[in-house]
């Protein structure tokens, strides 16, 4: 694991339409760390990847990229190091599979200069990587939910990024293509920050996991650390238990109705 | 069916298909009326007479140019907006821009007759209007949303509609005729004015929707798909909307309503050529300039003596054409 410092929060805060999304969050990101953004439904998870995108932006604090101050970056320079990957409500107009992957070449190309030889044959590697190499021509639109996140997966790599945003990357999908989503960015090795729901997954794939809870980051460190009974009980108002994943080194929560406690 | 056929051929086939077409309606149009002229006459294999000579080159000719150059730009528009606003019933209508330039012929013509030589500008204007309406109604509550954009543009349409309406009731019903008759579109006082004047604003709208072509191609999944791509959703947007508006705007200024073309080609070229903004926006020029072509060739030899309004046959075959493909859905 190196030390470069990815992505820095200095006690950033959020307010939208003067209510408070986001409270003083200060934490650092690592280059190559697979980190999973946890916490309940309002919790802050996606205004915290909005920020990231500079869709939104702090009402105080700083947040840094590569050490330098968000801000600085342009839309464009930004997407050359940033992709994200989230949920589609699908498309309204079919494009094929090799259109929405060649999209993440808008960050690294003029308007004027056409594919190469070269773009096509990544665009076949990114495909391969996804194991969607047969579905190049494929309509979009057609593909089932779990492959369509793939095909954004796959757009992802093409934008090379040095900073990988998922948000609620495996929701809609059944259990094999959850896994494989989260697979195949863990494969990729570069920085990752994902929103999950689901706490064995997040358990499973990441390497360090931030708990948020009501805009403020209640948890951060590894799943050992974070996935403990009384704070998620605490957060997610649900009794728990933790114990040892049979199938992998990390913990298993399982949850009951307060009735079953 | 016809998207797998297509398909099936090789790419320069394909074009040279379209070229053929192509030439075969521009023949059509330019021999066929009250004066025929023959094929051998128009490659200039047999000689003209003074009448057959004045027809083409002052009145078919530049109504041809027309014809090709309003049936793709108002494709292409349709086609622009429809991606831009991801909207399959977007077109030029929809953002008020047609009833922007009826408000301003009818002023022209009633309040102003004595401006009447100027209803072109005038209905310009008035699209212009229109747009500049939308926009800032839609900047006051927060346009940012394509929904507010979009409602703004429907609002501001039966707005401008409602205005038109009562100045048509008002006024003598021999200027109202005439109104209604420009609504009705057509292309028989084109000249090569019109021409010049249309065709920098369509080739300027076609350039920059092929250099924005992944960024357009990106708008169609998510504003935020798109924005995470570096792509400036807003402004490019804005860019579009204000190109198709100076571009429709000129063609209803010249030409009257011509409704459905934008709404109707854009659709036919997906299901022909699929959506990638590249094959979208060529298949539409081509295909608009193809079919308004033929319509205009059309509505002025379908009935003895008299030229139908073009707007007529265009709604026409688009009423029908979205019947057909509604029954299309329904059978699965």
């Amino acid at each position: 694991m190196g030390h470069t410092l990815v992505v820095e929060f200095l006690q950033v805060q959020l307010h939208i339409d003067q209510q408070q999304i986001l409270t003083e969050l200060t934490f650092a990101i690592e280059q190559g760390q697979f980190v999973g953004l946890l916490g309940p439904n309002g919790a802050g998870k996606t205004s915290l990847l909005r920020l990231l995108q500079k869709e939104y932006h702090p009402s105080s604090g700083q947040i840094k990229f590569k050490n330098q101050p968000l801000g600085s970056f342009s839309q464009s320079e930004l997407a050359a190091k940033v992709a994200l990957v989230s949920q589609l409500s699908g498309p309204l107009f079919d494009l094929t599979v090799a259109d929405v992957v060649l999209m993440g070449l808008i960050p690294h190309k003029a308007l004027w200069q056409t594919n190469t030889e070269h773009d096509l044959l990544q665009l076949k590697q990114s495909l391969e990587l996804v194991g969607l190499a047969d579905k190049e021509r494929h309509s979009f639109a057609h593909l089932s939910g779990g492959e369509q996140q793939r095909v954004l997966l796959a757009r992802a790599v093409m934008q090379k990024p040095l900073l990988l945003l998922l948000d609620e990357p495996t929701n809609h999908l059944d259990l094999y293509y959850q896994h494989q989503v989260l697979r195949i960015a863990k494969a990729l090795s570069i920085t990752v920050i994902a929103s999950i729901h689901d706490l064995n997954l997040a358990s499973r794939y990441c390497d360090r996991l931030l708990l948020l809870n009501k805009g403020q980051l209640v948890a951060d460190g590894t799943a050992e650390e974070v996935l403990t009974q009384e704070l998620l009980t605490e957060v997610f108002c649900i009794p728990c238990l933790i114990d040892q994943n049979p199938f992998g080194d990390c913990p298993r929560v399982s949850f009951g109705y307060k009735d079953d406690l | 069916m016809s998207k797998v056929l297509l398909a099936a051929l090789p790419v320069p086939l394909r074009l040279l298909l379209a070229l053929v077409l192509l030439l075969l309606v521009c023949f059509c149009a330019l021999s066929t009326g009250a004066v025929p002229i023959s094929i051998s006459g128009l490659f200039g294999l047999s000689p003209l007479d003074e009448m057959q000579s004045t027809v083409l080159w002052q009145l078919r000719f530049p109504r041809l140019l027309l014809a090709l150059l309003a049936g793709s730009g108002l494709a292409l528009c349709g086609a622009l907006l429809q991606n831009a606003s991801r909207n399959p019933l977007a077109d030029p209508y929809l953002f008020g821009i047609v009833s922007g330039a009826a408000l301003g012929a009818t002023i022209a013509t009633i309040v102003l007759p004595e401006w009447q030589l100027l209803t072109p500008l005038f209905a310009f204007f008035g699209a212009l209007l229109a747009v500049f309406l939308v926009l800032v109604i839609g900047a006051s509550s927060r346009w940012q949303r394509l929904e507010s954009l979009l409602l703004c543009g429907v609002a501001v349409s039966f707005m401008l509609s409602a205005i038109t309406t009562a100045l048509l009731y008002l006024s003598e019903p021999f200027a109202a005729n005439r109104v209604m008759f420009w609504l009705m579109g057509s292309l028989s006082q084109a000249s090569l004015t019109h021409v010049a004047f249309i065709s920098p604003l369509v080739f300027i709208t076609l350039l920059l929707g092929l250099l924005y072509r992944r960024q357009l191609d990106a708008l169609v999944l998510s504003d935020e798909s798109a924005r995470s791509l570096g792509v400036n959703v807003q402004p490019l947007r804005l860019v579009i909307l204000l190109l198709c508006a100076a571009v429709s705007a000129a063609i209803v200024a010249f030409c009257g309503g011509i409704a459905f073309v934008g709404l109707m080609i854009p659709h036919l070229v997906r299901s022909l050529f699929g959506l990638s903004s590249v094959a979208l926006l060529l298949g539409s020029v081509w295909l608009g300039a193809v079919f308004l072509t033929g319509v205009d060739t059309l509505s002025r030899s379908i009935l003895p003596e008299q030229e139908l309004p073009i707007g007529v046959v265009t709604s026409a075959i688009g009423s029908l054409f979205f019947l057909s493909m509604l029954f299309k859905y329904r059978r699965g």
